[in-house]
């Protein structure tokens, strides 16, 4: 890599006994070193996220109920990624079982659920290439099953030929030039051959992408590229090679979290709907039963079609099943309160907790939270309120709660 | 059919907001927070009798801090060595219901009301009820599953300073599929019904307050599976229009601001939460063509 010519290289240094890592208790059992090791990871990883820089201050966000300025971390929450699956020969390679398309698919299933998950005002779309074309899988859209099911019937798709990255990234470019200044556009490759067919010259296109403020990530799975480092650097995006399975997931869910926002970027004001959901009983006898306009498209035969209840669009009265959607007819984004509030943990995302030995503690030792007794070597502190948390609902409180279960909302002070 | 070792965990969470239940024992002397808990340990009691694989958990919310009345970390120390009750009843169930009722006397004697807090610290109890849960879960044997759900039983009037922490553990539960249930005892609390709407849970506002026995037992003692058997109440409509940040309005459409999330019903060019100017579209001015003017000497 260019950045360590000086690192000595791996056959001249001392032998690494990686089997001296892991260490048998009493019982002989290995569980409990395979926990450390987990935890371990997990925490670099915390602790990773948290060195990111807080740009913006908001004043008293009133649901939050903090009154006075707290720190805010810009980020786009509206996103719009496109993911180019390479579907070239060396996809069929079988180094990941059963073989690497299989394996990147159903782990991209996985990948859309969680994105949906943490970002659900946010879009994606997915690109193939293959015999130095490439081809647009499914359009920009907001609803993970439309996704799904191509991704579940790309699998029997045939590999062969080179990619093209130029013809992929020329495709995703079409359609995220035309999207608005304040959402994120994003390409994730997912590229597994070492070369790539190009037309014309990449590096005028890499220039294009940088002006078009289109962030490129790459993620390797076979070993790394020049013109893929080229890339994600003047792009501003991130590129790993994968070792092997669980590293790959890994990787891919690094990039369901919003990436930063710079300072630069637009911010606009977004007109959206909400649309309140009407169900009208059988037995109403004014309750007409109508179309909703997202499946006058599809042809599915287990959608009934006609149904009573559904989403109004405020402005043209549209009807939809589901939510978040755009109305085809007016073009207003509908979404419904708890979508917005999904994404807030991204933008005031809780500080991490001190770790303390267990020793300093004085009295009666257990967790605040789970009132079960503190077993590890350490404790984790809230620096707000100063209650102690064991090393589980720490990792817990992190992951999944995103707030401090004893901070009252008077005095935090975040 | 579940079998017999998997786990069914029930957490009630109690509100025992001191102001609210002063004022109701002026407003209805014949419901108290005696009676109260009085029906919440009937539930439990129903609960832990179903099947021997049944725990339990007791939550009571205060307005300082919310502590577990049951089961407490004394008993865990004595390993239950308290006297067995008298009259020939189970065990588990004279131990459960001593236990509470010295913890929630303990409770109310000793914590004051400190400054102007006077709302129910809610969403940090159903913190603590994830966390609980999460706890039993990674202490399950191998091979046993655990369903869990949370049961709330709400008094005081909602408090919308805790809405974005409500909203966190709301999906922190949507996630790992535990189900919120409320009960509210007077106002409607529209958290609460979404929270109920987005878990899958139920949602109930007593009718008759001095019948809660008789409600939490019809209705929340069975489990999800055989909620489908039962005639239930009917599911209330939730109302998921936004508030605005200005009036505090429901509005059908608003501008949300792309770097806060905060909610407005009219255009503005700052927003008021974090002071970001927004970029105006403006419309493309027509240029009048310039007329040649005719010089004049």
């Amino acid at each position: 890599m260019d950045e360590e010519p000086e690192r000595a290289k791996r056959w001249e240094g001392g032998y690494e006994r990686t089997w001296e890592v892991l260490k048998e208790d009493e019982s002989g059992s290995l569980k409990s070193s395979v926990e450390a090791i987990l935890y371990q990871s997990k925490r670099k990883r915390m602790i990773t996220s948290h060195n990111q820089v807080r740009l913006g201050m908001v004043q008293g966000h009133r649901n939050t109920g903090n009154i006075g300025l707290l720190p805010i971390l810009l980020k786009k929450l509206m996103r719009h990624l496109y993911v180019v699956i390479d579907c070239s020969r060396s996809m069929e390679d079988q180094d990941l079982k059963p073989n690497r398309l299989t394996s990147t698919l159903k782990l991209i299933e996985k990948f859309v659920d969680e994105y949906f998950d943490q970002n659900p005002i946010s879009q994606i779309g997915f690109i193939t290439t293959k015999n130095k074309r490439a081809e647009k899988l499914t359009d920009l859209a907001g609803n993970p099953t439309k996704h799904t099911t191509a991704l579940k019937k790309a699998v029997d798709t045939v590999c062969g030929g080179e990619p093209s990255l130029y013809n992929s990234l020329n495709l995703a470019i079409q359609s995220l030039k035309h999207m608005p200044g304040h959402t994120s556009r994003e390409i994730l490759i997912v590229l597994s051959s070492l070369t790539t067919c190009d037309p014309a010259n990449i590096y005028e296109l890499i220039k294009t992408l940088k002006t078009l403020k289109i962030r490129v990530s790459v993620i390797g799975l076979s070993a790394e590229v020049r013109v893929c480092t080229v890339l994600t650097r003047e792009t501003g995006g991130l590129y790993n090679v994968i070792l092997d399975e669980s590293h790959y997931r890994e990787l891919l869910m690094m990039h369901v979290k919003p990436p930063p926002a710079t300072t630069s970027s637009e911010c606009s004001l977004i007109r959206m709907g909400f649309p309140q959901h009407t169900v009208s009983a059988v037995m109403d006898r004014d309750a007409k039963p109508s179309f909703s306009m997202s499946h006058l498209d599809s042809s599915s035969s287990c959608d009934p079609g006609l149904s009573l209840g559904g989403y109004f669009c405020p402005q043209c009265h549209a009807k939809y099943t589901e939510l978040p959607v755009e109305c085809k007819v007016c073009g207003l984004t509908l979404v419904s309160a708890p979508h917005l509030a999904r994404s807030f943990h991204h933008l005031f995302p809780l500080q991490t907790f001190t770790e303390t030995p267990v020793e300093e503690l004085q009295g009666e030792r257990f967790c605040q939270a789970c009132q079960g007794e503190l077993k590890e070597k350490s404790m984790f502190t809230c620096p707000s309120c100063k209650n102690v948390y064991c090393m589980e609902c720490d990792l817990y409180i992190h992951d999944a709660l995103h707030f401090c279960p004893c901070c009252t909302h008077g005095d935090a002070a975040r | 059919m579940a079998s017999d070792t998997d786990v069914s965990l029930l957490v009630i969470v109690v509100d025992v907001n001191p102001i609210w239940w002063g004022q109701q024992a002026h407003r209805e002397p014949e419901f108290t927070l005696a009676k109260c808990l009085d029906a919440v340990m009937v539930l439990g009691n129903s609960h832990l009798a179903m099947t021997r694989s049944n725990k339990l958990a007791v939550i009571a919310s205060h307005c300082q801090d919310s502590y577990f009345l049951y089961p407490t970390k004394k008993s865990a120390d004595n390993g239950g060595d308290e006297s067995s009750s008298g009259d020939g009843k189970y065990e588990l169930l004279s131990a459960t219901n001593n236990q509470m009722a010295e913890e929630i006397r303990e409770i109310l004697s000793k914590t004051e009301v400190r400054g102007n807090s006077t709302d129910t610290l809610l969403a940090a109890s159903l913190a603590k009820a994830l966390c609980y849960i999460h706890r039993v879960s990674k202490e399950l044997e191998v091979g046993q599953e655990m369903k869990s759900r949370i049961l709330v039983i709400k008094a005081a009037e909602d408090c919308a300073l805790q809405y974005m922490n409500f909203m966190n553990g709301i999906f922190a539960a949507q996630k790992q599929n535990i189900l919120i249930d409320a009960c509210v005892l007077a106002s409607d609390s529209g958290l609460l019904q979404q929270a109920c709407d987005i878990t899958g849970g139920l949602y109930l506002k007593l009718p008759q307050k001095v019948a809660l026995a008789q409600y939490l037992l019809w209705v929340f003692l069975a489990d999800s599976e055989q909620r489908s058997q039962l005639v239930l109440p009917p599911t209330a409509h939730v109302d998921y229009r936004a508030a605005c940040f200005c009036h505090r309005n429901l509005i059908e459409i608003g501008y949300v601001c792309s770097v806060c999330l905060s909610i407005f019903c009219t255009f503005s060019p700052i927003c008021t939460t974090c002071e970001t100017a927004f970029k105006i579209q403006l419309r493309q001015m027509v240029k009048p063509k310039k007329k040649k003017l005719k010089q004049q000497m």
